[in-house]
């Protein structure tokens, strides 16, 4: 473990000392980096740069690739599926950070303030374990809850006189399904994110508020809110990246249908790439997915400085 | 994005208020709904743990199970019968303990070197590797296909946990942790005659215990729940890790009847409960740190 005490590298010997530790620092740099460095060429920026490549291709694995300049990205404007895709994509995503936002909020104040301590430990636990588990299960557990024979939504709303819409099947009831599921699987990550968050607001400036005579819903729109709004921001950026890329329940229940309802950006790169194998157009769909995400990241960036309050 | 909260995140899931006093019939009545929130959330799963207990006729009958009555354990071991599920479980932990411990070391010393060596270019490829976090998965999941190809990994396990040894994310964050702690303590040990590896392991390392255990956690989770990379990568079912293998026997030939697919369900998912409900505060205050921190 002595690393760092290696005598001098010899041709060293003649430079100045000052020279001579700096570059013994770089090097040991490099030795500590290189790892990291080796694994994030070949495994990030080698393949970010080879699927620019592939995306001015025509390539199906098998035969030879052929140079054929920007016809993918020509092709990306002319796919009668690809606006449908986006929609549903952009669609989902909306749903998406608002349920969670607004839903995350207020489970976080409905349970920040004092109240039965089982019930209070039992509903932030259930709210949040469902985000522990995989796609897989949760995905496979929601098609039989979901089941419009068996499943318990059909049997409950049928007790309160509402007839069940076949979700799957009904390619209005699809999407927002899928929408359900998502944010019962992924609220508590946002639901822990904002009791952190609420956590984060300052005491004093509430109890300075109310003694200079503010009401409860004053101090929450005045102080709370504005307090929280980095938090906030965090959470729309992070739900809209998540959302943006949905891919596992679409593609364990519904496949993108039906009637391609459910069929996101992802799910058409996936269906394009892995199993039309046209390795070129799904790459030109992956540039766009990353073009769309950074704009649309970028965008939310330009308008928190008009919400965000930073302290 | 570099949000610093100082956050108490050991006590998110328990209740802040110890004191009992009286309460007005209108806050008993917000308990209530809240109780009923919590019950909404957990119906699906004790559905799905009282129906895979029942025996399989009886599993799906209305109303719905709550209890699983009559009992019966056929439907966990026709899951054993009808897929690998102990070689499938191995799987999971295999890849999940080599990506979690891999990438941990190999961000630990790539944080070391962020933070604690200073060279020419270290802040331009720290920015490069952080741009790297907004590349989507889907980006670069075809060209590493493509890679494993020619490599001979496909069908591997090691297809699954190689790429997954980088992880820009943990990088980043172990080097923010190593800045918060004092320089004047490696300067002493270097007096004391110590290099860098000694200063790395043996007290940057053992300071960073929380943050370690939040990355561990994260990454552990993310790569036990890994359904896309296996997707792409793994198509016989002795490869397969437990996810993939939980939807292929609900598709595959024919599919699995529903109770069985409901046993295996549970079989992935109770492990997890034991695991939450005895490290619950890990749990939660490492999705609140590392979210917030992140």
């Amino acid at each position: 473990m002595t690393a760092g005490l290696a005598p001098p590298v010899l041709v060293d010997a003649g430079a100045p000392p000052r020279r001579r530790a700096r570059r013994r620092q770089t090097l040991a740099g490099l030795a500590f980096l290189s790892p990291a460095l080796v694994l994030f060429l070949v495994f990030i920026a080698g393949p970010f740069a080879f699927a620019i490549f592939l995306s001015v291709h025509s390539w199906d694995l098998l035969t030879p690739r052929e140079y054929v300049g920007l016809e993918n990205f020509r092709r990306l404007f002319s796919d009668p599926l690809l606006p449908k895709a986006m929609l549903n994509t952009f669609l989902f995503a909306l749903a998406s950070v608002v349920t969670h936002v607004f839903g995350a909020l207020l489970l976080a104040l409905a349970v920040n303030r004092p109240m039965n301590r089982f019930v209070s430990y039992f509903t932030r636990s259930a709210v949040f374990f469902p985000y522990l588990l995989s796609w897989a299960a949760v995905a496979l557990l929601w098609k039989y809850v979901l089941d419009p024979t068996f499943g318990l939504v059909a049997y409950y709303l049928d007790k309160i006189g509402i007839d069940a819409p076949n979700w799957f099947v009904d390619p209005s009831w699809s999407l927002p399904a899928i929408i359900g599921i998502d944010f019962w699987y992924t609220i508590g990550f946002t639901f822990v994110i904002m009791l952190a968050g609420l956590q984060t607001v300052p005491s004093e400036l509430v109890e300075a508020a109310r003694t200079d005579g503010a009401n409860r819903r004053q101090v929450f729109f005045h102080v709370t809110i504005p307090m929280m709004s980095p938090v906030l921001f965090f959470a729309v950026i992070i739900t809209f990246i998540g959302a943006f890329q949905i891919f596992d329940p679409i593609q364990i229940i519904t496949k993108g249908g039906p009637d391609d309802a459910t069929m996101t950006i992802v799910m058409y790169l996936y269906q394009t790439g892995f199993q039309a194998f046209q390795i070129g157009y799904a790459s030109a769909i992956a540039i766009l997915v990353f073009i769309v995400i950074m704009a649309v990241t970028g965008l939310q960036f330009l308008l928190a400085r008009k919400w965000v309050y930073e302290r | 994005m570099s949000l610093r909260v100082d956050v108490d995140a050991n006590d998110l899931l328990r209740p802040r208020d110890r004191r009992r006093r009286r309460r007005k019939p209108g806050a008993i009545a917000f308990d209530v709904l809240v109780l009923v929130v919590g019950l909404l959330m957990a119906a699906p799963l004790a559905w799905l743990f009282a129906a895979s207990a029942t025996e399989p006729g009886e599993a799906f009958t209305l109303p719905p199970k709550w209890l699983p009555t009559p009992f019966s354990t056929e439907n966990y071991s026709r899951v054993l019968e009808l897929m690998p599920f102990g070689r499938m479980a191995l799987n999971s932990v295999i890849v999940a303990v080599i990506s979690v411990s891999g990438s941990l070391l190999v961000a630990v010393l790539a944080a070391y070197a962020f933070s604690r060596l200073s060279f020419t270019g270290r802040n331009q490829i720290l920015v490069v590797m952080l741009s790297a976090l907004m590349v989507p998965a889907q980006l670069t999941i075809i060209p590493v296909f493509v890679l494993m190809r020619n490599l001979n990994l496909v069908d591997t396990l090691t297809s699954l946990w190689l790429p997954a040894l980088i992880n820009v994310f943990a990088i980043f964050f172990l080097r923010q942790y190593f800045n918060s702690i004092p320089r004047e303590l490696d300067e002493a040990a270097r007096i004391d005659g110590a290099g860098h590896l000694w200063i790395l392991f043996r007290m940057l390392v053992p300071l960073s215990g929380p943050a370690l255990s939040a990355l561990a956690i994260l990454g552990f989770q993310a790569s036990w729940n890994n359904y896309f990379g296996p997707l792409i990568f793994i198509s016989s079912p002795e490869k397969m890790t437990l996810p993939l293998g939980l939807v292929t026997l609900q598709s595959g030939q024919g599919g699995a009847p529903a109770a069985v697919v409901f046993a295996a369900i549970a079989m992935v998912v109770a492990p997890v409960l034991v695991l939450f409900l005895a490290f619950q505060r890990n749990f939660v205050a490492s999705v609140a740190t590392a979210g917030l921190r992140g």
